[in-house]
């Protein structure tokens, strides 16, 4: 195929050269060049080999709906599957063809093509379910995955986008005639308009085509200028170009990706790519049209291209791609490119019309006459031939004769459809239209307008009273404009979808669907098997499952269904277009939320401390805690918990607690409302004292422990599990507004105002006196669950005595930013009595060899307070409180429901597992009744064997029992149930 | 994806609210005696329409405030906002539109039918 540029054109910038690499070799294009433009320009039309087949494949269109010339851009971390047709060069530009080893011009997977008979409808599911099994596993699926598919992904992704939301009452898609002529009607209006296009310029059809003589008796161009510098001037109107509307979701919701780097190369660190969610009041559809193909043996030949493409190269890159194409077509949508070679003093090379010469349009006609292109009418193109590239076709004429012509292009047009992803996407209706062979939307789901060709509006005729009527519910002025066109023609169409090839052979291919390399005959084969649902037989054949969708395609795959099923159209129904409309990045639906951005790291203000101390840590909810701390590298995990719990037992250690949820609970009413919220009886409690409490759901399952502190009966602070504290403030407020509004209660977060430090073991009433020396930490003074509040050095600090080691302990709240100085201190003073900090990883050995619970480990949303062995805790006098009911349910109250038991190795040596399965027997036979698990287990130095916590059915009267526990290595091993307390059972450690 | 009008803030994105399950389901008074089937069905049971619904929301990411609204849940319109206190609308004063979008057979979903 021989290009020719064509003298001045408004877009390309003729003096602007532009180098860029196409598979190594350097070519030069020009500034406002598409790849697909440029690769032309050069004389290139082998751009790809195709999905299955390996077939060579070029540039079929000049646009969005292209199949086949998808490459892979490697100067932009090797984006694949990049439309040629649409993406601008820039200097120094790297691109690769696609799906091709070793070269583009000599590919080995070609051979594929000479398999092609196996390669049939249904291959897939044929060969993973039928009794080849064993085939596709040694031979299909190493063959398929070396040589099926597209591009590469991209190794080293760091592409940027962003998110932008906008609310507006008016979004127009489509910035051509129709969109231009809506939106000038919203000009001054009092209506907020989004008006978006997916080029770089608007204009559409009117730079596209010379189908528009006179605007307003003005040139188009002219027209065009004028209306655009209206329209940017109407401050209630924004343009986005460059951006692609994919996505039509309910309550006119849309989405739409805008490139920021058009023409040139992304720049590292900014954004990319922009998505737009845009949510608006109506949504105007005036995203035009697409020409379809026509299917005859090789449609898919190099060379070959649509005839408004190749039409569009010339109107807007000032390019025409062939001196003399040829063009078979069965409709009037070719004649303007007619009118477009002769304007640029070419001439096609023949006209083929599949239509009688009555039916071709006069004008036409003369055009054709009194250039003296040779015509043929009556006729069809039974196949194109040629090595790599169209070389010549075969035509059948009126009289059946065979004619072979010599070309190097060929410009097919098939009719056009209205572009109605969108509107389906909205859930529109469709119907088909018999006379334009066409589906043409019908019925609107959402507040949604369709104009001009989108609607299905092929003439222009209607243009003014269309729009006035359409925008009768908006307060805007009567459009009055004047159209004239070059070839003043009504649309017109034969039906024709495919000629069949003049020999039968099993390696002739017509094909159906060009990017997965669908034929005609996998169609007809996909039916006779029985696969006639159209929906069936899109995935049986993979008919227009593409990243094009099938756009010039699938509307000819339900032509040749209807045929073969001697039915309509309509009757055939059609796939459903889903979102999105053309592919879209992962970075760009992820925008910013991606990397440092994913999920927000919470850490406590020690933090840094943590940092130069050798702390590992462990993600508890978005807080970064301490999980262990190494003292040297050498130190493995199991070494540091067992160092940092003996020390604990036999010192004193420090816990960063400052990732405990705090919430304040304040009012007249708080009292009243504590005693709603948790199990406990707040109302004959101590001020100044503070207790553990349990909150339940209404269901009765334990959802969130804490401690309790009552400053007085009208003001408490709670405390709630780390990951829970989101959870309980919201259920708080959610009662206090839904079921108790008379209640006057206020409740708010305070967990990250104050840093919290658990400090426990035998001698930190010796530390808490030196570092507090003017408080009195005596037994009677401070004794066991209660709190003060004193001031250290001008700074105020809450001092609770509690503990969730077992030991002597103490929780001292301080506010945050005063927290790192205390801290230090504590750190010093206690360095002569071994104080040392420890993680959340010994805590939980502490707590667990204590038999204290962790909401979440040894709970999971099934156990009740009464499972846990703590009735006690349940406050049974008061009237009400979240979840009592549920507390006597038949359910709750079953004897042999999952209770908290304590488990120890018969034979102490014995190691345990968690999540082990607690069982009767010794040997594991099948099927084998499972009492309960076990939720948590460690090794205690204090103890010298390993131990557990578990849930097992009637667990509580098993006490005493032997058991065994499930192993990972399908065994057994012989357990003792004990009572969940293995340490300090009275408690003397704890309150001495 | 909707845009929710919050009755203290005003219209705001659905990303801001956390949605509650069925409005108007009384607690039942904790001093009364009631049995297990009334109260599990507090607990457990709400109706799960095609079509208008009385729903809770809370603005979550906003005043955090609890309020009702109807939305039909087959368009997924949410067609009017109350406060808590407010009395409900009635149903009849919204029509639902579109009992099976695009068509679809009023049981289970799916496509046009082809008939064989
Ligand atoms: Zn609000």
């Amino acid at each position: 195929m021989k290009s020719i540029n064509l003298k001045e054109n408004q877009f390309i910038q003729f003096h602007q050269k532009i180098s860029f690499k196409f598979d190594g070799v350097k070519y030069f294009g020009y500034k406002g060049d598409t790849i697909a433009s440029a690769l032309l320009r050069n004389n290139i039309n082998l751009v790809g080999r195709s999905f299955k087949y390996h077939r060579p494949r070029g540039i079929y269109t000049c646009g969005i709906e292209e199949p086949n010339a998808l490459v892979q851009i490697i100067s932009e971390y090797s984006e694949p599957n990049t439309r040629a047709t649409i993406k601008k060069i820039y200097e120094g530009m790297e691109i690769e063809s696609q799906n091709r080893w070793p070269s583009l011009e000599n590919d080995f997977g070609s051979i594929n093509n000479l398999f092609s008979p196996i390669f049939t409808a249904g291959f897939y599911y044929k060969t993973f379910m039928g009794p080849h099994k064993k085939f596709w596993k040694n031979l299909y699926e190493p063959l398929i995955r070396r040589a099926a598919g597209l591009g590469k992904p991209p190794k080293d992704f760091k592409g940027i986008s962003n998110h932008i939301h906008h609310n507006v009452d008016v979004t127009i898609i489509g910035g051509g005639l129709n969109g231009l002529l809506a939106a000038k009607s919203f000009i001054n209006s009092n209506y907020d308009v989004l008006l978006i296009d997916f080029e770089e310029q608007l204009g559409g059809i009117i730079n596209n085509s010379n189908k528009i003589s006179l605007i307003d008796n003005k040139e188009p161009k002219d027209w065009l200028k004028e209306t655009i510098q209206e329209i940017e001037g109407s401050k209630n109107i924004k343009i986005l170009k460059n951006t692609l509307v994919t996505t039509y979701n309910y309550i006119n919701h849309l989405i739409a990706i805008e490139d920021r780097f058009v023409g040139s190369k992304p720049i590292e660190g900014k954004v990319n790519s922009t998505l737009h969610k845009i949510r608006t009041g109506h949504t105007i559809l005036c995203n035009g049209h697409i020409e379809r193909f026509l299917s005859f043996q090789n449609n898919d030949l190099p060379g070959i291209m649509l005839s408004s493409s190749f039409e569009k190269y010339m109107c807007r890159y000032g390019l025409a791609p062939s001196k003399e194409p040829v063009i078979f077509s069965n409709n009037s949508n070719s004649n303007s490119l007619v009118y477009s070679l002769i304007k640029a003093g070419l001439k096609p090379k023949a006209y083929i019309d599949s239509r009688s010469g009555e039916e071709i349009e006069p004008n036409l006609f003369e055009l054709i006459r009194k250039n003296d292109v040779p015509l043929y009418t009556n006729s069809q193109i039974k196949g194109a031939f040629g090595n790599k590239k169209i070389e010549k076709i075969l035509v059948e004429d009126s009289s059946g004769a065979l004619n072979e012509i010599k070309c190097d292009c060929l410009c097919l047009s098939g009719g056009i459809n209205p572009d109605v992803h969108l509107f389906t996407q909205s859930k529109g209706l469709l119907d088909w239209d018999e006379k334009d062979l066409t589906y043409k939307p019908s019925k609107p789901f959402q507040p949604t307008i369709t104009l001009g060709s989108a609607s299905g509006q092929f003439n222009f005729d209607n243009l003014n009273s269309d729009i006035n009527e359409k925008f009768k519910t908006f307060k805007v002025k009567k459009l009055d404009v004047k159209l004239e066109l070059n070839t003043n023609t009504k649309y017109n169409i034969e039906k024709l979808w495919e000629v069949s090839p003049q020999k039968k052979s099993l390696w002739a291919k017509s094909f159906i669907d060009l990017q997965n390399d669908v034929t005609t005959k996998d169609i007809r084969q996909a039916i006779t098997e029985g696969f006639d649902r159209i929906e069936h037989l899109k995935r049986y054949t993979t008919n227009s499952m593409g990243t094009d969708q099938g756009k010039i395609s699938s509307i000819n795959a339900l032509g040749i269904v209807s045929d073969l099923l001697d039915k309509k159209v309509n009757e055939v129904g059609t796939t459903i277009y889903r979102p999105p409309y053309a592919p879209l990045s992962f970075s760009a639906i992820a925008g910013r939320n991606c990397y440092e951005f994913y999920d927000p790291e919470r850490k406590s203000p020690i933090h840094s401390w943590h940092l130069k101390n050798g702390a590992i840590f462990e993600d508890v909810g978005q807080w970064k805690r301490p999980w262990y701390f190494q003292i040297n590298k050498d130190e493995s995990m199991h070494d540091a918990v067992q160092r940092e719990s003996k020390n604990v037992r036999e010192n004193a250690g420090i816990l960063d607690g400052s990732t405990l949820g705090k919430i304040e609970i304040k009012g007249e009413d708080a009292l009243e409302f504590m005693n709603l919220i948790y199990t406990n009886s707040f109302t004959k409690m101590k001020q100044g004292s503070a207790r553990y409490a349990l909150m339940l759901g209404e269901d009765g399952m334990v959802k969130d422990d804490g401690i309790i502190c009552k400053i007085s009966d009208q003001h408490f602070i709670a405390t709630t599990t780390t990951g829970g504290a989101a959870t309980v403030l919201g259920c708080m407020e959610e009662y206090a507004q839904t079921e108790w509004p008379n209640l006057k209660v206020f409740m708010n977060s305070i967990t990250e105002q104050y840093a919290t430090f658990n400090i426990s073991g035998p001698k930190t009433r010796e530390i808490m006196k030196k570092a507090f020396p003017n408080i009195n930490f005596s037994n009677e003074w401070f004794p066991f669950m209660t709190f003060q509040f004193h001031e250290f050095n001008g700074v105020p600090i809450r001092i609770l005595r509690a503990s969730f080691t077992g030991e002597l302990g103490y929780e001292i709240y301080i506010p945050s930013n005063s927290a790192p100085k205390i801290w230090d201190n504590i750190q010093s003073v206690g360095k002569e009595f071994g104080l040392a900090p420890y993680g959340t990883e010994a805590m939980h050995l502490l707590r667990a060899e204590k038999g204290y619970i962790i909401v979440g480990q040894d709970t999971d949303g099934s156990i009740t307070p009464i499972d846990l062995g703590l009735s006690w805790m349940i406050g049974k006098s008061k009237k009400d409180f979240l979840g009592k009911r549920s507390l006597t349910r038949s359910d709750t109250i079953r004897e042999d429901r999952k209770q908290l038991v304590g488990i120890i190795p018969s034979n102490k040596a014995d190691k345990l597992e968690e999540g082990q399965h607690i069982i009767l027997d010794k040997e594991i036979k099948s099927p084998v009744p499972m009492l309960g698990h076990i939720t948590s287990c460690y090794y205690s130095s204090t103890l010298g064997h390993d131990f557990a916590l578990a849930v097992i059915k009637n667990g509580h009267s098993m006490i005493g029992t032997k058991a065994y526990a499930s192993t990972s290595s399908m065994s057994t091993t012989g357990v003792d149930i004990v009572k969940p307390v293995f340490y300090d059972e009275d408690n003397k450690r704890l309150i001495s | 994806m909707l845009i929710i009008n919050c009755p203290y803030c005003g219209p705001r994105d659905q990303s801001e609210f956390s949605n509650g399950g069925e409005a108007h389901v009384k607690r039942p008074d904790g001093s009364k005696e009631i049995g297990d089937r009334e109260w599990g069905e507090y607990v457990f049971i709400r109706a799960n329409p095609k079509g208008l619904f009385y729903e809770r929301w809370v603005h979550t990411h906003g005043c955090r405030k609890w309020f009702n609204c109807v939305r039909d849940t087959s368009t997924d319109e949410i067609l009017v906002t109350y406060k808590l206190d407010e009395k409900k609308p009635n149903l009849n004063n919204f029509k639902s539109v579109v009992k099976t979008p695009s068509g679809e057979p009023e049981v289970g979903s799916g496509n046009f039918t082809v008939e064989k």
